[in-house]
């Protein structure tokens, strides 16, 4: 029924059969998806709202699990093992996929420390390594030139676009192989929208990228491939320019055309 | 009359009835202050510092002794007080949540909350004094610790609660474990307000006095024993003030007006540094 393509370059991440339902609900929020994702590529997932997408996005670093009485069925793939195994170590899954998300998230303490945050968490101590990819995290944030000159400074005085691109800087400096982005830029305005994408497209040289987005131009301009959830089932999957050009399934069109949304 | 003058002149009513009230209330508030102030002001003087507790008539008397009684004995009670209602407070936030036992220890809480602080006493004195045989600046201490964990508990529970979810998953999402997201992002976030909840709570069992009566009881004369009846600012304030002796009498203004300043004080900070918190937000 649905339509997933097969992707044949490398693939980051594999999902299979995969359910999940919340705590205390009659009927799984996802069912049966399957979808692969490439690897150095973007993978955008639109859909209207409660469809789904960032349910899933939350499962690939296993979020649900800070709350208790989700429940998983199926498989994703990462590095060969299955991450919904009850034996999966959480915290060296989750600075293997990274994640930002929809409002800015800075910590309550300085830019330094922020982007130091999670190398800290990694036991490493050696006052110069830290300094050297703290710079290197923020260069490749692209925030180095605002905020080189005062990483002393509260984070928390940082504009909304220049907080989002430290969370950044945050994510990366751990070199997670996967970031997954939750509507990154629904809290920002449209000049720092167009920063953080153009960030998005340069990271994945580096990571793999999965992208939540309510917007379609976004996920058209930024991502490689795109999947189109509804109702908690992924009802299609193509390369971006195919699937808004050209959409297999009859819901893919008529949600792309906006019949509905 | 129209029925809209009527409801003008009712509404005119209202507001002098309730604008009297009003000025009622701060009028006593503000008569208590002035006659502290003019009463308290005129007794200071370097002696209070200087010397302890003499008989009356004794020009060489000062309050050195209920000063210092009375810091050794807030001291004290903080040191119990304040870690137990903080993570009292963090077990609730934190890890309680909505599960019934959470719920539970809140209600409690807020029942301890406005509970006689001489019942507190009375308990110390059972549990502490009794056993031990005499009064003592531990007994004390204890009674004024257990009056400030409900103070400290909610605040903090409710400071934490403040701090936004998105936090705590990106710092979970970055692989912190629970512990560290709680000392390192969560207390941060909400650390104004923690702050605030704890001068509160000093500020609280500051002017105690019924709970000391029959715990630390009192002393004229300057001790640090802590197995021993330890002087307070309270307790004096009571003995002086309702002495026959002129020159006690105005001791115990003068250690009145202290006491009160410093728990104005409190609560003055404590309010700054909420407001400062706020604002860098």
């Amino acid at each position: 029924m649905a339509s997933i393509i097969d992707i044949k370059e490398e693939c980051a991440l594999h999902v299979r059969n995969f359910e999940f339902t919340y705590k205390g609900a009659a009927a799984p929020s996802l069912k049966k998806v399957t979808m692969p994702i490439a690897k150095h590529s973007i993978t955008a997932l639109i859909g209207p709202s409660g469809c789904g997408k960032t349910t899933l996005l939350r499962s690939f670093n296993r979020m649900h699990d800070l709350y208790p009485g989700n429940s998983y069925a199926g498989e994703i793939e990462f590095e060969g093992r299955n991450i919904l195994g009850a034996k999966e170590d959480l915290i060296h899954l989750r600075t293997k996929i990274g994640m930002i998300f929809q409002k800015p998230t800075a910590f309550p303490m300085s830019i330094f420390d922020n982007v130091a945050y999670g190398m800290r968490l990694g036991g490493i101590k050696n006052k110069t390594e830290l300094n050297d990819r703290v710079e290197k995290a923020l260069k490749d944030a692209a925030i180095w030139k605002e905020v080189g000159d005062r990483l002393k400074h509260d984070a928390n005085g940082l504009s909304g676009g220049q907080q989002q691109r430290l969370c950044i800087a945050r994510a990366i400096a751990v070199e997670p192989e996967v970031l997954l982005f939750d509507e990154p830029t629904s809290a920002l305005d449209p000049i720092s929208t167009q920063g953080i994408e153009r960030l998005v497209i340069e990271l994945k040289e580096r990571v793999s990228i999965i992208i939540v987005t309510h917007n379609m131009q976004q996920a058209a301009r930024v991502s490689d491939y795109t999947g189109f959830m509804y109702l908690g089932e992924l009802i299609e999957l193509g390369q971006t320019e195919e699937l808004f050009v050209t959409p297999k399934e009859k819901l893919t069109q008529e949600y792309i055309t906006g019949k509905f949304g | 009359m129209t029925a809209v003058q009527k409801r003008v002149f009712i509404n005119k009513i209202a507001l002098a009835l309730s604008t009297l009230s009003a000025l009622i209330a701060l009028g006593f508030l503000f008569w208590i202050l002035g006659v502290l102030v003019m009463k308290g002001v005129g007794a200071l003087n370097w002696n209070i510092f200087i010397f302890e507790g003499a008989p009356p008539g004794n020009p060489e008397s000062g309050l050195k002794h209920a000063l210092v009684g009375q810091a050794i004995l807030i001291g004290m009670a903080t040191a119990i007080g304040v870690p137990l209602g903080i993570l009292a407070g963090t077990y609730l936030s934190e890890y309680g949540k909505n599960s019934k036992l959470a719920h539970t220890i809140r209600d409690i809480s807020d029942i301890m909350m406005s509970a006689p602080s001489i019942v507190i006493g009375a308990f110390v004195y059972a549990v502490v004094v009794m056993p031990m045989g005499h009064f003592s600046a531990w007994a004390g201490a204890i009674a004024l610790g257990i009056i400030m964990i409900p103070v400290i508990l909610r605040t903090t529970d409710d400071m934490l609660q403040l701090v936004p979810g998105e936090l705590r998953e990106a710092a979970f999402a970055l692989g912190a474990p629970k512990y560290k997201v709680i000392l390192s992002v969560v207390y941060r976030g909400a650390k104004a307000g923690i702050l605030t909840g704890v001068l509160l709570g000093i500020a609280r069992v500051g002017g105690e006095t019924a709970p000391l009566l029959f715990t630390s009881f009192n002393d004229n004369f300057f001790t640090t024993d802590l197995n021993e009846a330890m002087p307070s600012l309270t307790v004096t304030i009571f003995n002086y003030a309702t002495s026959p002796y002129e020159d006690w009498q105005q001791l115990g203004w003068a250690a009145a007006f202290i006491l009160s300043m410093f728990i104005l004080g409190l609560n003055i900070l404590g309010r700054v540094i909420l407001f400062a918190g706020k604002k860098r937000k």
